[in-house]
């Protein structure tokens, strides 16, 4: 069992008071989470876990160092506190730390559901099989997950921080393999389990299965692309781990670093990171405690700005957007809500504007060749098909792209008129809509 | 640990488990990182927990919790009983049959000549902070980082079957980059690898092997060359590639198609299944005669080393490709048996709180017969690249793309200029097809790869790979560029 939110608080406040430094913060995550897995139309893994970490940073003039256990023991406790005091006796001075942020309100928004902390383990398996069950009545094979995560999370500081909440949510994944090469994806991501329909997402994962069926070569080349939600998410969370974090702003390693107020896309192109935007999961306030706020990062095709922390905001003399990850990482502040903002067509629009192009479902494997121009390398999965005079057609064998990301938003068609949330959940998730771009470079195929 | 393994045990086999396994994972980590002459962290952490593996109605179900108590380890214990249950309740299918293994009694220990949690903070920062400045003598490298990660984990398993082992590792690690920034590129140059440099079993004398600080200039020079190089042609030639890059070749395209389970679909849906099936074994050409491909748990210092797996099984050495043929996969007590076979004892857990999968231990291409400087020497044309930068790879592992930190022109048997952003692509059989060289014993080393994702729940897993650098023909180079 996971702690309850005041257990989680005086823990918090517990290893605060434990710290013997000019000021410290302490940092409790706590969490069940269970996770039923299939394959090959049988569960094949049925895991749970319970876990609560605490983290202390203990700062020294400006000199801060991090310990972490596991353990809540006093001995525990003070043997974290005593780590990281040591690891800060060590540490130089560091002219740019400002101290710890003090408290500030955060947006009070519910993000626990009753339905969601009741999805058992009996709940998950009927779940199992009733996806799995549409895809067997078509003779093809069904593998995925439904994972549940229950936590909570407490921030103390010296400065008066006292910030804590409790979350859940629901994910399930399903693939759907055919018998003549096809296969079929479909995703769901929820606070509020009441809402998720598992037979619903096996048939949508099958159907596409059944649809891209015998898929046929198609040279590589620069097409006209219309994107699923969900392959459109990986460029957002692209975008967002290369260039929105103040880190690398600062670095001068992202796009932004020499844009801010130019035109860098499309003007219909706007992606805010939100953690309070309906819909969506996750953290109210940072690991600093300190409130997420809606950040504007690129606004009507125009670059606006990077989200922080109260480190690289003091550095960078911007707003604190409350984005800081635990301390110390290797990232610097990162969105982990970001959305694309809605368009007015929808999928179906778009399909049918195209004369010829590729439909994709989602991507694979995808990764950085240009961390500054945001060139991309990745494959399609689970269903990419061929469109032709407005209709899907024929499935087309996966295809590999390598595409300058920018360059591609730049050239914009439409944007869809409905958002889907997508992402692993615990902390945060994308709110994307499908695009229709204009040029899409595909490099190679699968034979 | 003992008590909490015996506990966990009576506890399954009492709630109705056919079988369970418990394994108690205690580990201790710290890390320090410095970047662009700030350090930017030191910091140390903890974690103790117990897993719970247990087959129960025909089923897994497995339970972790950090809660050691009586009571804790008691109520993981049933609930892993009761997620089999659950799972065997509405998922019908044969029941679970594990590959027999032997009860062992046993102790392991790696390599660890000098501890490095006794080494002061001092020192550590001090080499850090002296490698990062001496890359940042070249203007262009605007950005630069150092970091050290050391691992001490010791486990206790135990199992129904009557096995009770106990293991011990130290791991240490260490990286530099120097990040050169100008025209709106940034190219990184790396020692003694990219993403997190090298990480072996053993101490902090595997540091100081390294001599970050020696390095550090010429990693600066490289970097701040990269700007004005030329760019990658766009073409189809040879390539030879660095040990570090082959090593990394071997994992993503022989070393994840070779996992049993990925075979067998159990991955089907995360990180994806195989383009091998069963009956590929002893009959399907991985690659050319020069292809050798183990699998092998018992190399000294190395990341996939141990002395038996998370399910108790000892460490081995197996064949994975012969002369170019497939000749066994990666296994567990589980799948082990479609191939008709024991398992070969690659089941590993990323901490007490994951249930073991099939990973790679040390998956390594073994060496040939040519000297280096012979192997450029023989080549009239093509690009030599060094040191990974960007890896993708299809899911069934046939499609891959690599881009590397830096490259030269092989002109008439010579390295020529240097390539910025070199990058290549292939089909995994036909790409080992052309494989037509390997470098001897006196280049290969092992390379270790702590970043290993795969599973769901997600697990990181630390494997390794041994490689000397290799030449292929007719590989597409310059995509995209």
């Amino acid at each position: 069992m996971r702690y309850s939110l005041e257990n989680a608080r005086i823990l918090a406040e517990r290893a605060v008071h434990a710290t013997h430094a000019d000021a410290a913060e302490a940092v409790v995550t706590s969490e069940s989470s269970a996770l039923t897995r299939f394959a090959n139309n049988r569960i094949h893994q049925n895991v749970a876990e319970s876990d609560t970490r605490l983290s202390i940073r203990a700062v020294l003039g400006t000199r801060t160092g991090v310990a972490s256990t596991n353990r809540h023991d006093d001995e525990a406790i003070t043997r974290c506190a005593a780590a990281a005091v040591e690891a800060a006796r060590h540490a130089p001075e560091d002219p740019d730390f400002g101290g710890l942020p003090e408290a500030a309100p955060i947006t009070a928004v519910s993000r626990v559901s009753a339905t969601t902390a009741g999805y058992d383990a009996d709940r998950r398996a009927e779940a199992a099989a009733a996806i799995i069950g549409q895809s067997s009545a078509r003779g093809f094979v069904a593998a995925g997950t439904i994972a549940t995560s229950d936590y909570a999370v407490a921030v103390a500081n010296t400065g008066g921080v006292s910030a804590v909440m409790e979350a859940d949510d629901l994910r399930a994944t399903v693939l759907s393999t055919g018998l003549q090469g096809g296969s079929g994806w479909a995703s769901f991501l929820t606070s509020d389990a009441a809402s998720f329909s598992p037979s619903a997402l096996g048939g949508r994962a099958a159907t596409t299965a059944e649809r891209s069926e015998r898929p046929a070569a198609l040279d590589p080349g620069v097409y006209t692309v219309v994107l699923a939600p969900e392959a459109v998410s990986d460029l957002l969370d692209f975008l967002g781990y290369l260039g929105f974090g103040a880190k690398s702003f600062a670095e001068g390693g992202s796009f932004l670093t020499e844009a801010i107020g130019t035109s860098l896309v499309d003007e219909r192109i706007s992606i805010y990171d939100d953690a309070l935007s309906p819909g969506t999961i996750g953290l109210l306030f940072d690991f600093e405690g300190q409130p997420k706020q809606r950040t504007p990062l690129i606004a009507g095709g125009v670059a606006v700005g990077p989200v922080t922390d109260s480190y690289y905001a003091r550095k960078l003399g911007l707003p604190n957007t409350g984005h800081a990850l635990p301390a110390p990482n290797p990232y610097g502040p990162m969105p982990l809500n970001l959305e694309l903002a809605a368009g007015d067509s929808t999928e179906a629009e778009m399909i049918a504007s195209v004369d010829r192009g590729i439909y994709v479902t989602r991507f694979h494997y995808v990764n950085v060749e240009d961390p500054m121009k945001i060139v991309l390398t990745g494959m399609t999965r689970d269903g990419t098909f061929l469109i032709e005079n407005g209709a899907l057609t024929t499935p087309v064998r996966n295809l590999r792209f390598t595409q300058d990301v920018l360059d591609a938003l730049s050239h914009v068609g439409a944007i869809g008129s409905q958002r889907a949330l997508v992402g692993p959940g615990e902390g945060g998730a994308t709110l994307a809509t499908a695009l229709l771009l204009e040029r899409w470079e595909f490099t190679g195929q699968t034979g | 640990m003992r008590d909490a393994i015996a506990r966990a045990l009576e506890a399954a086999t009492s709630a109705g488990a056919s079988y369970a396994d418990a394994r108690v994972v205690e580990s201790m980590h710290e890390r320090l990182s410095v970047r662009t002459g700030r350090v930017e962290g030191i910091e140390s952490g903890e974690s103790l927990g117990i897993g719970i593996r247990v087959i129960a109605a025909g089923a897994w179900g497995f339970a972790a919790t950090a809660d050691m108590s009586a009571h804790g380890v008691r109520a993981a214990a049933a609930e892993a009983v009761a997620l089999a249950r659950a799972a065997a309740a509405t998922a019908h299918h044969a029941p679970i049959v594990l590959s027999p293994v032997d009860a062992y009694r046993d102790t392991w220990t790696g390599p660890c000549e000098i501890d490095p949690f006794t080494i002061a903070t001092e020192d550590k920062l001090a080499i850090l902070l002296a490698a990062d400045e001496a890359m940042r003598a070249e203007a262009a490298v605007r950005v630069s980082s150092a970091a050290l990660d050391f691992l001490h984990v010791r486990k206790l398993f135990g199992s129904s079957e009557g096995s009770l082992i106990e293991q011990a590792y130290t791991e240490s690690q260490a990286g530099i980059v120097a990040y050169a920034i100008g025209d709106g590129e940034m190219l990184p140059r790396s020692y003694p690898n990219s993403h997190g440099g090298q990480a072996v079993q053993g101490g902090w004398e595997a540091i100081l092997a390294l001599d970050l600080t020696g390095n550090a200039p010429r990693v600066g020079e490289q970097a701040a060359a990269l700007l004005s190089a030329a760019p990658c042609p766009a073409e189809t030639t040879t390539v030879i590639i660095d040990g570090s890059q082959i090593a990394l070749q071997v994992h993503e395209s022989i070393g994840h198609p070779t996992e049993l389970d990925r075979v067998l679909g159990d991955e089907a849906a995360f990180a994806g299944t195989s383009f091998l099936g069963l009956n590929d074994i002893d009959t399907f050409r991985y690659g050319s005669e020069h292809v050798t491909v183990t699998a092998d748990a018992t190399v000294p210092g190395s990341l996939g080393s141990f002395g038996y797996d998370d399910e108790g099984v000892p460490a081995q050495r197996d064949f994975l490709v012969v002369g170019g043929v497939l000749t066994s996969f990666q296994s567990s007590r589980e799948s082990a048996p479609a191939m008709g076979r024991a398992s070969n004892g690659c089941m590993r857990a990323d901490g007490w709180n994951r249930q073991p999968l099939v990973r790679m231990t040390t998956v390594s291409l073994e060496p040939g017969t040519w000297d280096f400087e012979d192997l450029i020497a023989n080549t009239e044309s093509g690009i030599y690249l060094e040191t990974n930068n960007s890896w993708s790879i299809d899911d069934k592992r046939l499609n891959f793309q690599f881009a590397c930190e830096i490259g030269w022109e092989i002109r008439n048997g010579a390295l020529g200029r240097m390539i910025k952003n070199p990058n290549y692509t292939g089909i995994t059989p036909a790409f080992w097809g052309s494989c037509d060289a390997v470098c001897s014993p006196d280049h290969w080393q092992v390379w270790g790869i702590p970043n290993c994702g795969k599973g769901e729940p997600m697990q990181v897993a630390h494997v390794a790979h041994g490689a000397a650098p290799a030449r292929f023909r007719d590989v597409r180079v310059g995509v995209g560029r």
